[in-house]
């Protein structure tokens, strides 16, 4: 029981610490891709030590809702890798809290905290950027829920664990086009939340910005818990991706020590793997504007649509 | 029947060449470059023409190998380098006056597959060929079809027209050859044949628009002119 307790720790731990390394690791391959130097694989960590030892400047125009919404994001970021396999692949104390669907909720909430932060404090570019966000998640919950319902109908249950059992016992629903399809719909949304989509900039101009735009009047410590929380966004559905959907190998069965470190270091192998993808997507592809977002949405849609026609014909 | 006796390997590639070719027809609808829309409709043909040689293959049919490389050679070769050669004397490159945006038509294209599906389960069953192998054949066999007329109502270019019924055509030769596998050889070099009349009808159509109307979109043609 406390070795549970103990893993869960390590769970939510390794999300933590391990999230500025993928930001970093991609980051720093996006420029060597392009044969520039790039930043070191370590600069989000000294990003974040620098920030929290700054000074906080508060708008005066603005409420609680400025104080509330970093600390409610960070939070909610770290209650989502109790529900999640991220090191073990059996539920811990606490993982029954909540299915996919609940940590889909979670991860949601702290976005609709940031959006309502930028609109409190009532500058032009919160505005723009929290309504583009909306606009985004409009578009993205139905097909999120769609995948959500495939995986339900694929595994026969909506639990993480169970799916991720399934995938490895069984190699014939593994390469079903049901799952194929699921992956590629998830893909897909895992670029919108990601910010890797061509229509996201990666050079920081306020007109182009979408998601950044709303943390533009933060400074200081909750710059930090804020870029600290996109991060493990970034991290946590990169570690769904991979241990629920594509790669469900490679997690610790008994709990051991030896196992849970052997489970953090395939984790981090897998996350470059799935961080090389990213960076392949943002170099290869040039940037459009912003009112093609519908496109790739849309083929999500119909790749989830598909997915579940499959499963009906399986 | 063949479908209602295949063994697992064969039909777990017959569904898998199938729902390729399904995909690869919503590239067709998702996109708005014509060049697109012909590789697109090259490699489906290329993939059908697998598909009857496997069929052959497993059903020893022998005559389905002859079909198989008339398939490559008319659709997966002749017809695409036709309408490319057009394409580039013409010089249009891209669909002008979209009625719906690809992301909407890729939606009605989703409700399509859902209807095909329906459709399918209805069928297979009063049939009396509940395989899943049918099913899936049917299905891609109506979203196809659903797919081509959706591309020639929506669409405006002339080029898209002709892409629209070799889709269709497409549609109907794949579930054919999964469901009714060794039909008559007479009637499947007459469909072959069939389509390359249309395309070089329409190729002469829309020499015709251009000299006429000067642009080949259909557009133009609404008037009834006596």
């Amino acid at each position: 029981m406390l070795c549970d307790v103990l893993a869960q720790i390590a769970q939510v731990l390794a999300v933590m610490l391990l999230a500025p390394l993928i930001q970093g690791f991609i980051l720093r391959y996006e420029e060597r891709v392009q044969r520039s130097q790039g930043p070191s694989i370590l600069q989000p960590y000294r990003d974040l030590w620098k920030l929290f030892h700054k000074q906080l400047v508060i708008p005066e125009t603005s409420s609680w809702i400025f104080w509330a919404a970093p600390v409610v994001a960070f939070t909610s970021m770290l209650t989502v890798p109790l529900l999640i396999p991220v090191l073990t692949n059996y539920p811990l104390p606490l993982s029954n809290m909540g299915d996919i669907l609940g940590g889909g909720l979670i991860l949601t909430v702290g976005t609709f905290f940031i959006n309502l932060a930028a609109l409190d404090s009532g500058s032009a570019y919160g505005g723009v950027g929290s309504s583009r966000q909306v606009m985004l998640s409009i578009l993205v919950e139905p097909t999120l829920i769609l995948v959500f319902v495939g995986i339900t109908l694929m595994a026969k249950s909506m639990l993480p664990f169970v799916v991720n059992h399934l995938l490895v016992a069984n190699n014939a629903v593994f390469w079903s086009p049901t799952h194929l399809f699921l992956v590629l719909a998830f893909f897909i949304l895992l670029l919108v939340e990601t910010d890797k989509l061509p229509i996201h900039s990666s050079t920081h101009i306020e007109v182009y910005m979408i998601g950044e735009a709303r943390i533009l009047e933060y400074s200081g410590p909750l710059l930090g818990l804020l870029k600290w929380a996109s991060m493990m966004k970034q991290f946590i559905l990169y570690v769904i991706f991979c241990n629920v959907l594509i790669l469900p190998w490679g997690l610790s069965i008994h709990g051991t020590v030896l196992g849970i470190s052997g489970a953090v270091i395939a984790l981090v192998i897998k996350l470059f793997l799935v961080g090389m993808i990213m960076v392949a997507v943002q170099t290869s592809q040039s940037r459009l504007r912003f009112y093609r977002y519908q496109e790739p949405l849309a083929a999500s849609f119909l790749l989830a649509i598909l997915a579940i026609i499959a499963n009906q014909i399986r | 029947m063949l479908a209602a006796h295949l063994d697992p390997l064969a039909a777990s590639i017959f569904s898998l060449i199938t729902i390729a070719s399904m995909l690869l027809s919503f590239v067709m609808l998702g996109s708005r470059w014509l060049k697109d829309y012909m590789y697109a409709f090259g490699i489906q043909s290329w993939l059908i023409a697998l598909l009857s040689a496997l069929v052959g293959y497993y059903g020893h049919y022998p005559e389905l190998y002859l079909i198989a490389i008339l398939t490559v050679l008319f659709r997966g070769l002749l017809l695409p380098y036709l309408v490319l050669r057009i394409l580039r004397r013409l010089h249009v490159g891209r669909e002008l006056h979209l009625v719906l945006q690809p992301s909407t038509s890729l939606i009605v294209g989703a409700i399509c597959v859902i209807f095909s599906l329906v459709l399918a389960f209805r069928i297979s069953t009063a049939i009396g060929f509940p395989e899943n192998i049918v099913v899936l054949a049917l299905t891609v066999m109506f979203t196809m079809k659903l797919v081509g007329f959706l591309i020639l109502s929506i669409r405006h270019e002339a080029v898209s027209h002709i892409l629209g019924l070799m889709l269709l055509e497409n549609g109907i030769f794949l579930g054919s050859q999964i469901l009714i596998p060794g039909m008559p050889i007479l009637i499947e070099l007459v469909v072959l044949f069939d389509l390359l009349v249309a395309v070089a009808c329409f190729g002469v159509l829309i020499r015709y628009l251009m000299a006429r109307v000067g642009s080949t979109s259909s557009l133009e043609l609404k008037r009834l002119i006596g």
